[in-house]
């Protein structure tokens, strides 16, 4: 393999992780309080739609993050008000919800496919030729777009309000215990969903991170392809720690930018074992055959406040 | 009250109680999906009862149509029922879809083998291979969930994409299914002793929507009638008191989780058999969570899966012809299922526990009151 097909794909990597992490974020929060978001897959078409319906029609794409983020809000509460209010099985209500979501942003497409005919304005990179140019480094990290970097810097800043803030000491006490925590006077229906909004959030910026970080267009049909349920595996794999959970988002990431090369260069190598990774590894890490893994107490049941 | 009256009072499961919430809740759900839809339908500039009539004109107008409507419910109605028997026993086996390629795996490599044996005999043979593939594949999420306490849900949808991806290798060229020299990977064509009869001359319908129904109704009796089915129940609504009474709840749940994915394997494999006559990568795309949609419309019900399961190949025939009389269509049909089940389910979720347990405490507060 020459130096040059691994500094594409490495590029490749980073490109195709960025969304993958930014997503991974907000459902850190919010399997740490206990509710598992499914509907992040549907989220992030949403976004990934918005984001270029806005970049069409206005050029900025600080204006499709800020509208993609409000509507992310949106969706996040609805899923909220399902999981956590009323209780249903969450794993049930992301995959009606993606199912929803699919549908509507299929029938919204239908109606702006003039977007189809240019690639929208799309993320920046902020960096000058000369940085660009250096060997290595310059492909790899400086023709990045500016999403990729807050991307990369965000998971730090997630995991310091997760551990050093009260604020994420809150979160962290509402999967773990939620009895304890309304004992102590925390609101545990609030915060569970703050978490959950947070996590619809970070999808619908990360979808809009999806199409408007590269490829600057919408395919109907489902482009997410299955990353939500990506980044479901990589929160798990990742121990809900939002730094290990990105890493393990780059790891997924690389499997899948080096399943496409294989299969565009038509190796011979079976692609399909490295898309089944990420999966396979999840499951494993979930029996707890590899270490026991720390999932949050309550992870994936509903909270009565009448329990005791 | 000593532990044992209580214990009896709550395994006593009422049948009236479920029986009116079993219908109206879904009924209702179901109508304020329509009406939701219909609204979005309105909002695309499109008159909802035109988009509906035509709906109901594309399912039902012609013994044509109606028999597309039997063949699209023939996967609805096994992996509903397989789904649905999962729910009752409380645990959510929703790993249809990973199933359904399973059985289509191991049916294909019987179904393409030229055997030369009665057709009757081929069929059956194909059928037991993909009972056998997708039986042992939904071991594996039921020994994990009974054995080691692991996140059903997870691990099944987990499995539903290995599944596919797995199907897809296997219909890739250099595996001995493969058909040669294809633009699009797919598995050879099933021999002609290995396919299923077709009933109506000049439509697809092949008995599938028979066999689903015939296994609904048994699973039903099974379910109601039964020691075994008993069991099921009180692991659903109480496994504690299920444990208490001396149920081996961890092989229980394995069962379940394994007649899960045979059902689930049999409606892959009569796919094959009597529609697609290949295995080919997403060929039951989104019948998985179909079929969870089903299940959950009919309350776990398998009585119920026989209607929801027609009521969701309505919709989605129905949405074909709306999509083409009306321009609104397919991504719809969709919008309408989901939401249907949306309503349903926040209508009243572990709801009727609740109410269970509120009663009890009632009682419990009249005992005392009683005593004192």
């Amino acid at each position: 393999m020459s130096p040059d097909i691994i500094i594409d794909w490495l590029q490749a990597v980073l490109r195709w992780g960025a969304p993958l992490i930014l997503v991974s974020i907000g459902e850190v929060y919010s399997e740490r309080t206990g509710i598992i978001d499914v509907g992040i897959e549907g989220i992030m078409l949403v976004g990934a739609l918005v984001g270029v319906i806005i970049s069409f029609f206005t050029g900025s794409v600080l204006l499709s993050s800020i509208v993609s983020i409000i509507i992310g809000a949106l969706l996040g509460l609805i899923v909220a008000f399902l999981t956590v209010s009323r209780k249903t099985n969450q794993v049930v209500t992301g995959l009606m919800l993606n199912l929803a979501f699919l549908g509507l942003t299929n029938i919204v497409f239908s109606f702006f496919s003039e977007t189809r005919s240019v690639r929208v304005n799309r993320f920046p990179v902020l960096f000058p030729e000369s940085l660009k140019s250096i060997p290595i480094l310059g492909p790899i990290f400086f023709s990045q777009p500016i999403s990729t970097w807050i991307a990369l810097i965000l998971p730090f800043l997630a995991a310091w309000v997760l551990y050093h803030t009260s604020w994420g000491l809150n979160i962290r006490a509402v999967g773990d215990n939620p009895q304890a925590a309304a004992t102590a006077g925390l609101p545990v229906i609030g915060l569970k969903y703050q978490a959950v909004i947070l996590s619809g959030i970070f999808a619908a910026f990360g979808g809009c991170v999806l199409t408007l970080g590269e490829v600057g267009y919408f395919a109907s049909g489902g482009m997410t392809a299955g990353r939500g349920f990506v980044v479901l595996a990589a929160v798990v794999v990742g121990g809900w720690d939002p730094v290990r959970t990105a890493l393990a988002c780059l790891l997924f990431g690389a499997t899948d930018a080096a399943q496409l090369r294989l299969q565009t260069s038509g190796s011979t190598v079976p692609y399909q074992f490295l898309q089944m990774l990420p999966y396979i590894i999840t499951i494993v890490a979930l029996s707890g055959l590899v270490n026991k893994s720390k999932a949050p107490k309550t992870w994936g049941q509903p909270y009565n406040p009448k329990d005791i | 009250m000593n532990k044992t009256d209580k214990f009896s009072n709550k395994v006593e499961i009422s049948f009236l109680e479920d029986f009116g919430t079993a219908i109206i809740r879904p009924l209702l759900g179901i109508f304020l999906g329509l009406l939701s839809g219909g609204i979005l339908i309105a909002a695309s500039g499109v008159n909802p009862f035109t988009a509906y009539a035509a709906m109901a004109r594309g399912a039902f107008s012609t013994p044509q149509s109606f028999a597309n409507v039997l063949v699209r419910a023939s996967p609805l109605l096994l992996g509903g029922a397989g789904v649905a028997i999962g729910i009752k026993a409380g645990v959510w086996n929703i790993g249809m879809e990973g199933y359904m390629y399973m059985g289509a795996i191991g049916a294909g490599i019987v179904g393409i083998l030229p055997l030369h044996i009665p057709s009757f005999l081929h069929i059956i043979l194909c059928l037991i291979a993909g009972i056998i593939t997708a039986g042992i594949w939904g071991s594996i999420p039921g020994y994990l969930r009974a054995y080691h306490g692991v996140n059903e849900v997870t691990v099944t949808i987990m499995m539903n994409y290995i599944a596919q991806f797995f199907c897809s290798w296997m219909v890739h060229e250099p595996q001995f299914m493969a058909e040669p020299g294809s633009f699009f990977p797919m598995s050879l064509s099933m021999v002609e002793t290995a396919k299923l009869p077709i009933l109506m001359r000049g439509t697809s319908l092949h008995p599938g929507f028979i066999i689903g129904i015939v296994l609904c109704i048994i699973l039903f009796l099974i379910i109601r009638l039964t020691a075994f089915g008993f069991q099921i129940r009180m692991l659903g609504t109480n496994p504690e008191a299920a444990r208490y009474a001396g149920v081996n709840t961890k092989k229980q749940i394995l069962t379940v989780f394994i007649i899960g994915a045979i059902l689930g394997g049999l409606a892959g494999a009569i796919e094959i058999l009597g529609l697609k006559y290949r295995v080919y990568m997403d060929f039951v795309a989104g019948v998985g969570n179909e079929s969870v949609a089903v299940a959950l419309l009919a309350s776990g019900n398998p009585i119920g899966v026989i209607a929801t399961a027609l009521f969701l190949s309505a919709l989605k025939v129905g949405g074909a012809t709306m999509s083409i009389s009306t321009g609104v269509g397919g991504p719809a049909t969709t919008i309408i299922i989901a939401l249907c089940v949306i309503f349903v389910i926040a209508m009243g979720q572990g709801e009727p526990k609740q109410l269970r347990l509120d009663k009890e405490e009632k009682k419990d507060v009249e005992v005392n009151q009683h005593v004192s």
